[in-house]
């Protein structure tokens, strides 16, 4: 029988740990005994999770010593990938890396170093401040898929992304692509709590999901088309005159050209595209509208749809501002840069980068915005109106897939080495053929890992990481929210992990960077520094555990309309509709329709061979990304990956539920066992992210089995699947067939470039494929001649009197104050009278429209006046 | 007197299968042993017209339990608060109330030598709810769809639930009289 522990008995102290098997970190109290945690339970006095932990929550205990576990840093003793290792010091395999990282440097240049990192399971400024003062701008993260590019575009249009969403006042919300009856437990408590308080709730989601099911209206469309139905949105809250003109006249730009432009996306444009009734878009776009203050939640969906990704973020942003969603209690609110606490951005020491190396960054002159092109652009903004600006680590990185591509053909650049962190690429990053073969072939590598992935069987050195209940957390949205949630340890690290920000440290202090710029020895110290200011605010603690004992979150008292004071955080000071930053950067300025990365109306060939739509990349308990595959007690709930059929397609193609079927694209196929359900379109096949298996063993060309079931066998990396904005690779809206596995079929293994490739290897350089399409020459000139004193601004596009405030209007020749509307004349700065319809002075003196002389006559009691003059 | 009970709100289950697992973790059950599996039927219905209901069970600690009456240990026994428990120490294992239950809510483990010698059987942690807690399964759940407290206090939750609301139970035909209440959800998106 097994022992009854008693959580309760004396000398077991309770510590306020956190999960950290997903984004929403949950507050999870640790009962812990000399060392030992005994149990684990959600925290009931969490704001997040109150009480409550899922599958994924629940087995941090097997996750804490789970046999599995790296627990020794491990070095290489055999061929790469025979997994034979020898286990060495810290000491040792500290100064080995560095001393290697630095050979690379001296040879090769800091840039032929780059780092993979995971999802938010590290410390990743950390890592940034590493690469940074190491000198390598290739640092990346599989950020375009997850929130990063919708950022961005959202940050450009208006300001900051409205992301928080003010749910407890508000009348509608639409999840868009977002299921978190599936992926975020905690939210979807929340939305039905609010459900039965009145709260709409519009889903927008090609599959019958965990959160459809409890939608007011569901929005059942075409995989990958979500751009096409924003923009019809767009269409009928502007023809319908559902749009919030007041807001728009005051606060927004471009709202003329929006119209104009938008005219030809109607619902009925859509609904070829979205495979939806119009009267059913017509019906969300005016709830929606109608039902202000209401919100947008974000979906992962928004980032993984490859080209058409970044217009869709777009209209998205846009159809918020029309409806005059932002910033208002309600809304979608934008909660700017913390300025009570120190954000990540500040712990990167950016500053160290120069400017040759920012240049240098893989994937930056294609995919402009969430790398440092975009992100200059949009930081230096944010730095004038806050003094601070978005974390960099996510928001402008490497585009990790050109790096893989790097690595195999040295364009633009051979990557030499690659530090791996909380990432088993294989499985979370598109392509998966073409990244197991770069993992294989980079000349060194580094994992930083809780297991023996794939990537890190391939490497040369394998640290053991401090998981859960090993290290302190704060959570605090990637640094962009103002607020923060705190825990703390449970325990100190079991054998010889570290925790990743550690491992940095270390690495940092022995390749030759100063122990001054590294003066934290362990998170609790950087946790302190962060939090330090809240003393000024009358918190009172003097460490960090003790403010998380005492206090655990930081929220900010809630301020709407912050637009009020200076205007949103954009060139313009108002939302750009028509963005200027997307338009330097050389992106259309409005959101503008492109069919997904594969669709039958664009390429009707192509759909006669795959006529099937996937979609993937969604979560699904009780896994997280391509984690806990190894927890048998999760396994258990779901052994093998499955593949979603509507009954209809599965008998015209005899395949009966539980079948395993290979799932075809052009660039690879991969095996999964039918669900033959009628909660997907007939035509539509929903294929389950992340599968490998841990216990096949680490043998073969694909060891722990990471191709067989591995969705990314079919996503798109190729440019011209790739959002030129952001970046996001294709996991939505893609071609493909299903067919039953029979005896003999042989797995696939072969890597091309590009993907879809017939022949093996590398047949077209990066450098020298395509975009989505050209980016337009972003030409800052004026389109007229600026007269003599004015200041052109390429920002706003206006010629300014810069000493008076005033605009120039190229069409009617005079200038005008855009907060009064009074016209000036441009020759001698007079203000124009409509009453009178004569030029007037400061000092009143009216003046002859044409002659520009004084007119006594017209204003006796002013001209008596002043008429000494 | 105090009678304990459960409702199930499967008008807020999401299927996520957190109790599951939960009770395995807080429990330490073998891999073959699970007090609170969820089952579903799936999604049923012609797509988009289609509706999935998800239904969390456990033992019901009946008011007129089957697996108490027929033990021939009394190992298998109820205590006054109404929850049904078993003592590992006079069980020896004969199943009989294993195939009494109608719920399938009892099993031995055949994985463990040791654990093949008795009754395993959820006892609505007895041990936390005494202390005043929730049981785990219901502390656990994200989306408060379980509901767990005293049927005989009038101001509990339960009792306004069971009072109040269309509830149903699972068998009610056999006469078990179960203390597990389930309120329906009747359907999908509209």
């Amino acid at each position: 029988m097994s022992e009854t522990i008693d959580i309760h008995a004396p000398g077991v102290e309770v510590k306020k740990s956190c999960c950290y098997f997903c984004h929403q970190n949950c507050g999870v109290l640790a009962y812990v005994k000399d060392g030992k945690v005994l149990k684990i339970e959600g925290d009931p006095s969490h704001p997040t999770n109150q009480g409550g932990l899922c599958t994924r929550g629940n087995i941090a205990l097997l996750h804490l010593d789970h046999p599995d576990r790296i627990n020794y840093p491990l070095k290489r003793a055999g061929e790469k990938g025979s997994n034979q290792w020898e286990r060495i010091s810290w000491d040792q395999a500290i100064s080995e890396i560095a001393e290697k990282l630095n050979q690379i440097k001296a040879e090769s240049g800091a840039e032929a170093v780059a780092t993979a990192g995971g999802t938010l399971r590290t410390e990743d400024w950390a890592r940034r401040r590493f690469m940074n003062m190491f000198g390598s701008p290739n640092g990346f993260h599989n950020a375009l898929l997850c929130w990063i590019p919708t950022f961005m575009v959202e940050t450009a249009v208006s300001g900051w992304s409205p992301f928080e969403t003010d749910l407890a006042d508000s009348r509608c919300v639409i999840l868009w692509g977002f299921n978190p009856g599936a992926s975020g437990m905690p939210s979807m408590r929340g939305y039905s709590d609010l459900k039965k308080n009145g709260l709409k709730i519009i889903v927008v989601d090609p599959r019958y999901s965990e959160t459809a099911a409890h939608a007011d209206l569901w929005l059942p469309l075409r995989p990958g088309s979500d751009t096409a139905l924003a923009l019809a949105m767009i269409h009928v809250v502007i023809y319908e005159g559902l749009a919030n003109m007041e807001f728009v006249n005051n606060w927004c730009i471009g709202y003329e050209e929006l119209a104009q432009h938008v005219a030809q996306y109607s619902p009925e444009w859509a609904a070829e595209h979205t495979w939806l009734e119009p009267e059913l878009i017509r019906q969300a776009a005016r709830i929606y509208a109608k039902s202000s203050p209401s919100n947008i939640q974000w979906g992962c969906t928004a980032d993984q749809l490859g080209k058409t990704a970044g217009a869709g973020m777009h209209a998205r942003a846009v159809l918020r501002a029309i409806t005059g969603n932002l910033d208002c209690p309600g809304g979608d609110l934008m909660p700017g840069p913390a300025m009570n606490y120190v954000t990540d951005e500040e712990l990167e020491a950016n500053e160290w980068l120069p400017e040759e190396q920012k240049a240098k960054q893989i994937g930056a002159d294609k995919f402009k915005l969430c790398s440092w092109p975009g992100y200059q652009l949009i930081s230096d903004i944010c730095k004038e109106t806050w003094g601070k600006a978005p974390t960099a680590e996510w928001m402008c990185e490497a585009h990790g897939p050109s790096v893989f591509k790097a690595i195999l053909t040295g364009d633009p650049y051979q990557i030499r080495a690659l530090l791996v962190s909380a990432t088993n690429p294989v499985n979370s990053y598109g392509d998966a053929k073409m990244t197991l073969e770069a993992l294989k072939r980079v000349e060194f590598m580094v994992t930083c890992e809780y297991w023996m992935t794939p990537a890190a069987l391939y490497s040369d050195y394998v640290m053991p990481i401090a998981g859960a209940l090993e290290r302190p957390t704060i959570h605090n949205n990637y640094g962009v929210t103002d607020s923060l949630l705190a825990s703390q340890r449970a325990i100190q690290p079991l054998y010889e992990r570290k925790t990743d920000y550690e491992f940095w440290r270390l690495l940092a202090l022995a390749s030759g960077q100063d122990e001054d710029q590294w003066p934290w020895e362990t998170l609790e110290e950087v946790f302190y520094y962060v939090t330090y200011s809240f003393t000024s605010l009358g918190y009172q603690f003097n460490s960090y555990d003790e403010f998380v004992e005492k206090y655990r979150f930081y929220y900010p008292p809630l301020h709407y309309y912050k637009y009020g004071n200076n205007g949103f955080c954009t060139p313009s000071r108002r939302v750009e509709l028509k963005s200027s930053i997307l338009e330097e950067l050389g992106y259309p300025s409005l959101p503008t329709w492109i069919g997904p990365a594969e669709n039958e109306i664009d390429d009707p060939e192509l759909a006669e061979e795959y006529p099937l739509v996937l979609t993937t990349g969604g979560g699904f308990m009780p896994y997280h990304h391509s984690e806990q595959f190894n927890i048998s007690p999760l396994r258990f709930l779901r052994h093998d990956p499955y593949f979603t059929i509507n009954p209809i397609k599965a008998k015209e193609l005899h395949i009966k539920d539980g079948d395993w079927c290979w799932i075809e694209t052009r660039r690879g196929r991969m095996k999964q066992r039918a669900n033959v359900e009628p909660s997907v379109h007939e035509k539509v096949i929903y294929a389950q992210r992340g599968w490998w298996y841990p216990e096949n063993g680490p043998e073969g060309d694909a060891p722990y089995g990471c191709l067989e079931s591995n969705v990314n066998m079919l996503s798109s990396v190729d440019d011209e699947h790739c959002d030129p904005i952001g970046g996001s690779w294709a996991n939505r809206g893609l071609l493909c067939k299903v067919y039953k596995v029979k005896y003999g079929d042989e797995p696939d293994i072969q890597f091309s470039i590009p993907g879809s490739s017939k022949v093996p290897g590398v047949t077209v350089m990066p450098s020298d494929q395509r975009l989505a399409y050209e980016l337009i020459p972003y030409n800052p000139l004026p389109t007229f001649e600026v007269p003599e004193g004015l200041t052109w601004d390429k920002g706003t596009k206006i010629a300014w009197d810069l000493e008076r405030g005033l605009a120039y209007d190229p069409d009617s020749g005079w200038l005008y104050d855009p907060e009064t509307s009074v016209f000036f004349d441009l020759e001698t700065r007079f203000a124009y009278d409509p009453e009178t319809e004569t030029l007037v002075d400061e000092a009143g003196t009216h003046y002859d429209m044409t002659t520009k002389q004084p007119l006594g006559d017209i204003t006796p009691a002013v001209a008596d006046v002043e008429g000494g003059e | 007197m105090t009678r304990y009970a459960m409702v199930m709100d499967q008008r807020r289950c999401i299927g996520c299968q957190s109790c599951t697992v939960a009770c395995r973790t807080w429990n330490d059950l073998p891999m073959d042993i699970m007090f609170n599996p969820v089952v579903s039927e799936g999604v049923q219905g012609v797509y988009p017209n289609v509706h999935q209901v998800f239904t969390p069970l456990i033992c019901m600690h009946c008011d007129n339990p089957p697996c108490t009456i027929c033990c021939p240990t009394n190992a298998s026994q109820q205590d006054e608060d109404g929850i049904v428990w078993v003592d590992s120490t006079k069980c020896m294992g004969c199943k009989v109330c294993v195939n009494a239950c109608p719920y399938g809510a009892r099993d031995v483990s055949a994985l463990d030598p040791f654990l093949k010698s008795f009754v395993r059987k959820c006892d609505f942690c007895k041990d936390r709810v005494r202390e005043g807690e929730q049981p785990y399964c219901v502390a656990t759940c994200h989306q408060k769809a379980r509901i767990f407290g005293d049927l005989d206090d009038p101001n509990s939750e339960v009792s306004k639930l069971v009072g109040g609301l269309a509830v149903t139970t699972i068998f009610p035909e056999l006469g078990t009289e179960p203390q597990v209440y389930y309120i329906p959800d009747l359907g999908g998106a509209k």
